[in-house]
This record gives C-alpha cells, sequence and structure tokens, in this order.
C-alpha cells in the first residue's frame, strides 16, 4: 500500500508498522478496538484525541467510515487482509464500474492534454479537468485507472492531517531537520502547484514526498504526469480560496508545454436536509456571497469556469446494473479457491438477497456498497438476538430475511428516507377512524386498522357553529404515545410511534415536501387552502432568531394538514415527490451571479456609479434594454454589450410544462431515483473553445478563435 | 457606452428637468450650513438618487464624483465574513442594505461608527461634515432602524445621513422624525416628453416624435427611468422610430400577467400545481417575491368582478407581510394564489360568504 501525502513523512522517520503496534500496546487504545459485529451490540465511545493522535497509521482509501474498521483489520490479521475497496480496486476498464462512454470523456481529454488531438491545436486548452458527481462514483477510480493505462504519473496534494499546528512550529522544524518538508498548510498549496507542474525533475527526485503512482518512467525525458487534485484545501475560508484561485490561474497562464494538466476531483456533498436558515430566508438577495458548500464554483474562480482551459465531465452515480457486476466480480474473486488461502474460516459469499439490498441502498455509491458487502459476508451465519434487532421501519418483505435486512439497515444506515415516505403518506393519506381501507390492501393491513379503530375513543360532537371542524379521530398519532399500544409492538405497527419522535426530518423539510405533494390529495380548492395557509402561517410564525423559532412547528403542519385535507383522502395512485425548492434555490444562485455581473457591468464607470442602480432595479428594469441591446449586437459592432450572464434574468420565456424533474420518493429504494439507465449518463457538459467561443464572443481573448 | 439614463443624468440642482421648487429647497438648504439628516422619499424612477447626488455636489463641489468602489469586509456576530462593495468618495459613502440581506445592522453600524470617528481632515473640505447614503432605506430590518435611531443623533456633528425610500411606511417612527422628509413625485407625463426630448437631442438623431415620447411617457406610469430604457430600447429595435411601436415590457411582467390569467381561468388543486412552478419560475429569475405578488394581484384585481376586489388585495396584505416575516416565499405566494381561487370560485358559484373574514 503506497504511502501518501503527510503520512509518507511520518512514515519516513518512523515506519508505520512499528506505529501501528505501538498504539495497539497502550491500554486506552485497547478500548477502541473496534469489531464490526460487537460494535451494534455495544458501540465504544471514541476518543477523539487518541483517534487523531494515530492518524498516520491510516492507509490509503480509507475514508469516512472507512478508517475504525480498517484498523481493527490490520491490527487483528496482519497486512493482507485488507479493505475491499483498496484490494479491489479496478485495474483496467472492464473492472470499472463507470460507463463506457463516460471512462471514454475522460480519456479523450488525457490524450489531448498530452497529444493535442486531431489537430494537434486541443493541447492548449486542455489544462483543468474537473470531475464531479457524488461520493463514491468511481472518479479517483477512473482517473487511476487511465493513469495507468496511459502511463500517466499522478502527483497529488494532500492536505496533513494536523492542520491545527501553528505555521511556526512547522517553520521550526522545518529548519531543524531537512527531511520534513511538510507542506500541508493550505498557504503552501501554491508552492506544489507551481513546483507540480513546472519542474518534472526536481519532482522526479522528490517523489518520496508527493505521492507518485505510475509504474516507473523514470527514465524519460519528459514524464506525463497529472496533477490530481482531491482533496483540496480549505476553500471556504475565504482567504484559502483567493492563494487557491490564483494558484490555478497561474498554472493555466504558464506555459502549456511544460506544465501538466490539472485534474479537479469534487465529490458533490448534495443538498443537506435543511439548509442555513440565511440562506433560505434572504435566498433572493443575499446568497452567494457566503456560500458554504464545496461545488465547482467555489472551487474554481470564477473567470476559469466559463473559460476554454476547464473541461467538466459529470459523474452520475453508479448503475445498479453495472454495480452488481462490479460486486459480482469482487465476490467471484473473494470467494474462489485462490482466496481461500487467506484465513477466513467463518465467511461464506453473501446471497443474492444481500447482494440485492447491498445495492439497493447504496444509492449508486459503489464505496459503501462495497464495505456493505464486506461486511455482509464477514457477518453472514451471526444472527443477531430478536432483542437486539431493531424494529424494522420498513415492512420486510419475506419474515425470513428480516435480520439480514435488519442488520444492513443498521449498517449502511440508510433506512432515514423509508421512514420519510412512510411519514409523508401518512399525513397525506389522513386516514380516520372508520375509513375504509384501500382496496388492495392485505388482509393483515385491514385487521389492523380494525385494531387502532377499537381503541380510538369517539371524540365528542362539537357545536353546530363548529360543526365545519369536525373530523373523525386520527389514526395517526402526532405526539402523545399511548403507553399500552407500545408495550405490544410485537404486530402493532408504527403507526402508533410518535410521528414527532421518528421523524427523520425537521418541520422546515417536512413542510416543503408537504408543500410539495398536498395538491394531488386535495379534492377541491377548499382543502388546498387550508393546507397552505396553515404551511404559510406556519412559516412566517415565530421570530427572527434561532431561539425565538415556534417550537410547535412540526406539530401545527401535521395537525393542519390532516384537519385540511380531505377524510378519505380520494385514492388515485398519487405518488410524492420531492420538493423542486432546493433545485429552485440551485438556479436562483446562478440567476443572482448574473445580476450581480451586471450590476458591477453597470457601475464600472462614473456615469453608472452615479445611478445608483441597486440589483432589484437591474432585475426589474433592465431586462428590455439588455434583450434589445443583445440583438443589435449580433450586427456587428463596436460596441461592448451587457455580460452573456445577463440572459440569465433577462429571459423568461413563458411555457407550458415544468421546468423542472420531479423525483418520486420511493419505499424501496433510499429516496434517490434509480430509474436512470445505464445509457443515460452522457450528459457531458464539456466547456470547448470551439463551441464557446462565438457565444461569447466578447469575453474571450482574441486569439482563442482561430485556433481551434 | 453607458446606458442613456446613466449618461444624461443631470449632476447639478439647475440641471434638473421639473421640480423646481424642491431644487432651490434643496440648494438653500445646502448653503445655509445648517444641514440636516434627509429622507428622500417616493415612487420608483422619479428621481431620487438624482437630487440625492445633485444635493452632494453642490454640498461638496466636484469633489463628490470622484468615486471608488471598496470591496470591504464584515464579521457578523456568527463569525461568519460579508464581502460588501460600497461606493465612496471623499465626502461620503453609500450602502444597499437589502444586498447583505440580514446583516444589514451589523454592516449599518460598523459603517457609520468609522464614519462618525473620523474627522474630516481635508481643510480645503467645504463641510465639516460626511454623508451616509442608505439606499432602499425600506427593506432596512427593524434591528438596522433601531441602531440607526441613537446614531443620528449622537454623531451629528461628523456626520449626516440621508436615506432614500419608496414610501416611509416601513421606517419606524423614530427615525422619521429625526429627517427631514422630502418627498420626490413622479414627473407627469408632460415633464417626462421634455426629459425625452432632451435625451434625444444629445442623441445624433436629435429628435424625437412628440407622439412617440408621449406614448412611451403614458406607458412609463411615472417611472423616468423606465420611460429612457424603453426609449433606448425602442431606439435600438426600430432605428428610425417610425410606424406602429410596440413597447416591449420585460419578460417578467408578461410572465406574471400570464399567471393572473390562469388563476382566473381555472381553479382547481391541478391548476394551484401548475401556477406554482410558474411562481418557481420567477423567483428563480430574481424577481422579489414582493413584486411577484403585486404585479399578480393587479392584475388579477384588473379581471374580477367589483365585490371580489376589495378582499384580493386585503389576502395580499396579509400574505406580504407573512413574506416578510417567513422564511419560504414560495408557500405565502401559492397560499395567496389559492385564497384568490377560493374566492373567485365561491363568488362563481355563488356560495353565501358571510362569516368569512
Amino acid at each position: 500500500m503506497p504511502p501518501k501525502g503527510s503520512s509518507s513523512q511520518r512514515k519516513l522517520r518512523q515506519p508505520a508498522v512499528r506505529k501501528v503496534s505501538t498504539s495497539s500496546t497502550e491500554p486506552a487504545n485497547k478500548k477502541q478496538k473496534l469489531r464490526p459485529l460487537s460494535a451494534l451490540i455495544s458501540p465504544v465511545v471514541f476518543d477523539p484525541v487518541n483517534q487523531s493522535s494515530q492518524s498516520p497509521s491510516q492507509g490509503t482509501q480509507s475514508k469516512g467510515k472507512g478508517k475504525e474498521v480498517q484498523r481493527d483489520v490490520l491490527l487483528q490479521n496482519g497486512t493482507e487482509d485488507q479493505m475491499w475497496i483498496d484490494l479491489h480496486e479496478p485495474l483496467t476498464e472492464e473492472n470499472l464500474a463507470v460507463h463506457r462512454r463516460k471512462v471514454q470523456d475522460v480519456r479523450q481529454w488525457f490524450l489531448e492534454a498530452f497529444d493535442g488531438g486531431p489537430s494537434g491545436k486541443l493541447r492548449k486548452y486542455r489544462r483543468i479537468l474537473v470531475l464531479a458527481g457524488p461520493a463514491g462514483t468511481a472518479k479517483t477510480a477512473t482517473v487511476r485507472m487511465l493513469s495507468r493505462e496511459l502511463g500517466l504519473e499522478i502527483l497529488e496534494w494532500r492536505n496533513g492531517s494536523d492542520e491545527r499546528h501553528h505555521r511556526d512550529d512547522i517553520y521550526d522544524s522545518y529548519d531543524h531537520d531537512e527531511h520534513f518538508t511538510y507542506e500541508g498548510l493550505s498557504e503552501r498549496f501554491q508552492a506544489f502547484l507551481t513546483r507540480a507542474t513546472n519542474c518534472h525533475s526536481v519532482v522526479g527526485l522528490r517523489s518520496n514526498n508527493v505521492k507518485s503512482s505510475s509504474a516507473s518512467s523514470s527514465g524519460q525525458g519528459v514524464k506525463r504526469q497529472i496533477v490530481l487534485l482531491e482533496d483540496l484545501p480549505n476553500i471556504l475560508h475565504a482567504r484559502t480560496q483567493q492563494t487557491f484561485h490564483e494558484a490555478l490561474v497561474a498554472s493555466v497562464n504558464s506555459n502549456f508545454l511544460s506544465t501538466s494538466p490539472i485534474v479537479i476531483i469534487i465529490s458533490d456533498a448534495g443538498l443537506r436536509g435543511e439548509t442555513d436558515p440565511d440562506d433560505m430566508s434572504y435566498g433572493s438577495s443575499w446568497k452567494g456571497k457566503g456560500r458554504e458548500t464545496l461545488d465547482v464554483r467555489t472551487a474554481l474562480p470564477r473567470s476559469l469556469i466559463g473559460s476554454p482551459y476547464v473541461t467538466q465531465i459529470e459523474f452520475n452515480p453508479i448503475a445498479p446494473t453495472l454495480m452488481k457486476r462490479a460486486l459480482q466480480q469482487i465476490i467471484d474473486s473473494e470467494f474462489s479457491s485462490s482466496a481461500k488461502s487467506r484465513s477466513r474460516p467463518s465467511a461464506s459469499a453473501p446471497s443474492k438477497e444481500v447482494l440485492n439490498f447491498i445495492i439497493e441502498s447504496s444509492n449508486g455509491d459503489i464505496r459503501s456498497a462495497i464495505m456493505a458487502l464486506q461486511f455482509a459476508s464477514t457477518s453472514v451465519g451471526i444472527s443477531l438476538g430478536p432483542d437486539s434487532q431493531p424494529s424494522g421501519k420498513g415492512k420486510s418483505k419475506s419474515r425470513k430475511s428480516a435480520p439480514t435486512r435488519a442488520l444492513m439497515e443498521v449498517v449502511t444506515r440508510r433506512e432515514q428516507s423509508l421512514a420519510l415516505f412512510h411519514l409523508i403518506g401518512k399525513l397525506l393519506y389522513n386516514k380516520r377512524k372508520g375509513d375504509p381501507s384501500a382496496p388492495s390492501a392485505p388482509a393483515k393491513d385491514i385487521q389492523r386498522d380494525r385494531e387502532i379503530d377499537t381503541r380510538l375513543k369517539d371524540l365528542p360532537k362539537l357545536p353546530s357553529h363548529l360543526s365545519i371542524h369536525d373530523r373523525e379521530p386520527s389514526r395517526v398519532d402526532v405526539e402523545v404515545c399511548h403507553a399500552e399500544f407500545t408495550l405490544s409492538t410485537e404486530y402493532l405497527p408504527s403507526i402508533f410511534q410518535t410521528l414527532y419522535a421518528d421523524s427523520p426530518i425537521d418541520s422546515g423539510l417536512l413542510s416543503l415536501y408537504i408543500h410539495q405533494n398536498y395538491t394531488q390529495f386535495c379534492d377541491d380548492l377548499d382543502q388546498c387552502e387550508g393546507v397552505m395557509d396553515w404551511l404559510s402561517w406556519v412559516d412566517c410564525s415565530g421570530g427572527e432568531s434561532w431561539y425565538q423559532a415556534n417550537p410547535y412547528r412540526f406539530h401545527l403542519i401535521s395537525l393542519g394538514t390532516l384537519h385540511s385535507l380531505p377524510t378519505p383522502v380520494t385514492r388515485r395512485n398519487q405518488k410524492n415527490f420531492k420538493p423542486e425548492f432546493f433545485d429552485v434555490l440551485k438556479r436562483t444562485r446562478d440567476c443572482d451571479d448574473g445580476v450581480r455581473d451586471v450590476h458591477q457591468w453597470l457601475r464600472r464607470d462614473e456615469y453608472g456609479n452615479a445611478g445608483g442602480w441597486t440589483q432589484t432595479k437591474v432585475v426589474l428594469e433592465l431586462g428590455a434594454v439588455l434583450k434589445a441591446r443583445e440583438q443589435r449586437s449580433n450586427i456587428p459592432s463596436d460596441q461592448p454589450f451587457a455580460p452573456p450572464s445577463s440572459r440569465l434574468f433577462t429571459r423568461m420565456p413563458f411555457t407550458k410544462e415544468s421546468h423542472y424533474h420531479l423525483e418520486v420518493v420511493k419505499d424501496d429504494n433510499t429516496g434517490v431515483d434509480m430509474a436512470w439507465l445505464e445509457d443515460n449518463d452522457d450528459d457531458r457538459t464539456t466547456r470547448d473553445g470551439g463551441e464557446a467561443t462565438p457565444l461569447t464572443g466578447g469575453w474571450l481573448e482574441d486569439d482563442d478563435i482561430e485556433e481551434c | 457606452m453607458s446606458l442613456w439614463v446613466d449618461l444624461y443624468r443631470p449632476k447639478t440642482l439647475d440641471d434638473l428637468h421639473y421640480h423646481e421648487g424642491l431644487s432651490n429647497r434643496l440648494r438653500s438648504l445646502a448653503a445655509s450650513g445648517d444641514f440636516p439628516h434627509m429622507l428622500f422619499y417616493g415612487p420608483s424612477g422619479a428621481g431620487k438618487k438624482t437630487r440625492i447626488a445633485c444635493t452632494l455636489r453642490e454640498l461638496f463641489g466636484k469633489g463628490v464624483e470622484k468615486l471608488k468602489i471598496d470591496q470591504r469586509v464584515f464579521m457578523t456576530p456568527s463569525r461568519r465574513k460579508l464581502d460588501v462593495n460600497i461606493v465612496q468618495s471623499n465626502f461620503h459613502i453609500e450602502i444597499t442594505p437589502s444586498e447583505v440581506g440580514i446583516y444589514d445592522r451589523v454592516v449599518i453600524q460598523e459603517i457609520l461608527k468609522e464614519i462618525a470617528q473620523t474627522q474630516q481632515v481635508d481643510i480645503s473640505a467645504k463641510q465639516r461634515f460626511k454623508v451616509v447614503i442608505i439606499n432602499e432605506a425600506d427593506s432596512l430590518s427593524r434591528d438596522a432602524q433601531a441602531a440607526l435611531r441613537r446614531t443620528m443623533e449622537k454623531y451629528m456633528s461628523n456626520m449626516r445621513i440621508i436615506l432614500c425610500a419608496n414610501s416611509t411606511s416601513k421606517l419606524i417612527a423614530p427615525i422619521k422624525s429625526r429627517c427631514l422628509l422630502v418627498r420626490v413625485a413622479a414627473p407627469s407625463e408632460d415633464e417626462i416628453v421634455k426629459v425625452l426630448q432632451y435625451v434625444a437631442s444629445k442623441q445624433p438623431f436629435r429628435s424625437i416624435d412628440q407622439n412617440v415620447a408621449r406614448e412611451i411617457a403614458e406607458d412609463s406610469n411615472g417611472n423616468l427611468r423606465k420611460a429612457v430604457l424603453v426609449f433606448e430600447a425602442l431606439k435600438m429595435q426600430t432605428p428610425d422610430l417610425s410606424g406602429p411601436l410596440t413597447i416591449a415590457k420585460p419578460d417578467w411582467e408578461t410572465y406574471c400577467q400570464k399567471v393572473a390569467d390562469m388563476i382566473i381561468q381555472e381553479q382547481s388543486p391541478q391548476r394551484v400545481m401548475e401556477v406554482r412552478s410558474k411562481l418557481y419560475e420567477l423567483l428563480v429569475h430574481c424577481i422579489p417575491p414582493n413584486v411577484i405578488l403585486k404585479t399578480i394581484a393587479d392584475h388579477v384585481v384588473d379581471k374580477v368582478d367589483e365585490s371580489l376586489k376589495a378582499d384580493i388585495i386585503h389576502w395580499a396584505a396579509i400574505y406580504e407581510v407573512r413574506l416578510r416575516n417567513g422564511n419560504k416565499k414560495i408557500f405565502h405566494l401559492e397560499a395567496w394564489v389559492v385564497k384568490v381561487m377560493t374566492l373567485y370560485k365561491h363568488f362563481f358559484f355563488g356560495i353565501d360568504m358571510d362569516g368569512f373574514d
């Protein structure tokens, strides 16, 4: 296992093996020993201090939850028992679970970066490749596989794990010890990039310091190497981001023949369930300046994002078929006869069912799938007692597989949107006492509903002037948990567990889900009005700060919704969708960038300044003129026209169809729509100089056009 | 090339085309040496900012026109960093609080404190104080307004504040009472025509047809900025300004109109969904939600029966307040839409609406 980054520095002076052995003799660390199974029964409390002091012993691909498990494995069985994600790293394209076309895109880029494509001129523009996509979509693996295939050397930047050291400490040790060329501080990133991209020979000599994974190409005069930036410096910090951007721009501007292309890998963190309240509330006026998420726009300077020097390739979550093939390969090689030599007494290959479940629950994240697979293959055969079996929130399809399923649910911790699905369903279907069951409902459910009904007390009738508010008692219990029912959870379903206590989401997100879906469940407008008025009222109740927030939001929303919806809800095969809200927020952000561009463009000279344009005025009043200007500037003229980004907000065609792709919240998977097909992932967003130039002519340099 | 609005903006009080009485008053105020805090208010495009700039010019001379844009970093209480662009000259500084969202209080306090604590060092400066201009003062949060009122008294020796707002109704009384209120009314149509002709006279084509100018003025609804912008756009579309002219509305306005039509056409849960996606689209294009609400409400009111108009506006007002207090704008917009739909539908079916608030 090749060491990387900062840990390699340590290892030069102090071999990793020894480090591990010393730490395992310390009694304090003994406690931390983590067997994947026993952890389920009695969770171990981690001591963050001890944990971080051990960090040099971490291995290559260990990320997130992988770390702890891996160390344990190392301690137990020696080095040959590695994590499967390391052991089965794809070496060839056949093993890579990425769609062929996507791999070809990346390969094409590499070839163009070194040979310049068919015309030989593209080389100049293949400076930065951005690979974006959710975690575990084999972005890094693709780069590594291709570098192996094409004989490229990878220079990788790794953040130091001990960034909390003061800079002085490091300088001191730097002075005292010449071998210690630690470069973990984000300020030094720039130096790394210059050196890595320009100084081939120097880097070649120092390949101990910077991780190199090429086979061996030391003999060649000019090495084909790429700079891989995966572990980015903390670019959410404004100053670090600035230096990072400067470094990138500098490397783009430098001579392309002597510098190596840069590959940046960005894992989309995705949207958190609860967005920052600031982002939410001041969505239209205030986002963008305090961006808190790591995405392409924060990672790259704005001048580069639209430029021809940057190519962006989006990776999609791994398709189930591809993943299944990959996992099957791993299973085959792991449980083939040759693997028997590894001591694996209790393990047997996981069943097909387990495999399917892993794929289903992995959300297209192959890393987590392999982790789960390894775990599953070690844990099969040990059955958990019924008492430790968590009360599964999903109705398991077959009783037999329930323990495995529950176990896997705990491991993958992906049960969340199962509960979400049921939560939304419970609220929107608004079942009340005496409602007829759905015609397709199995007998067991009908039986269960009756059971619940018998326990529901009839409510006293309301006086006549309030009779419009009369409702049957609801089968949904928002808050109070009836003690006698919880005792017999044996077969009484979770419907009597409190919604509030079990809700995986908070009131803000709940309101968005209800808002997205309530209309399908309403029969007429009065019901819509009721739901909407509740949502609106709850949203504006409470004060501005968090401590003034209304603590009953969740209850008000759920009870208000239950009260307003028709009883019984007409069944018309409704599907629950995920809120469009976040998509809207994202697009608003893009548009706002455009507004800001135009605003700055207006203020670029003294006249504009005096005009006192504000961004609202720009949006509301400038549209027609900008459009007229743009139309005219199609005819060649010497006038500079407004920034092209103005189109983002000036163009608003009124169309019939919706602009959003709606995602269904599903019962059987974990929220992400798995409907993408294998051949569906060719949405490569390339920004080539050749295509983009005519449109954005005013903003590119002159020499960009004729070369492509 | 700058926009005509910016290019032909009057620079001094003498250049102003209308509201002569106001110009005279401002001139004598600037000369008096006892310059108060001021609050300019009036509809959008009436010339508030222009008058402020002219007054500054009168106060300090040509120096105020030398502007620079600074990027300043402010720290919020939650240790979050804010980058704010600030326009300033040696004599004044300009802030637009809506650009910093909820943190306007922090920014305003910092800036005011800084200005207040530094004396004017330029001996040749005409006035001993600096001026702070706060644009869109009606979007100041309550906090920020409260923070202002003490500072306004305390630092009177070093600093004057000029607020600029569309309406005084969103400002708290203590601020209003500390300012000299100056109302800048929208120009009349004749005045707009005069200005358009002035702008035309500065251009190579020299003049604008009286009827065209009148048409633009009528369409602009008293918003001079809009009139000049429309004029420029028209000139670009049809350079000779002849034939039937269609005054191009911004896309969002047409869009709002169509949304209003959708609301009137059909009232059903499905239609609510369709309207919602349109509302989202408007929000995506950075149109402020209160503007969306107002524009759609205006169009709806135009089309419904007399007896419904009051109710629709009543609910628009209620949901506008909720918009300001709430987080998720779409909820309130949609809630209003649903409300209007119900009102309309019930009216249509002649259901007794007594007891309906």
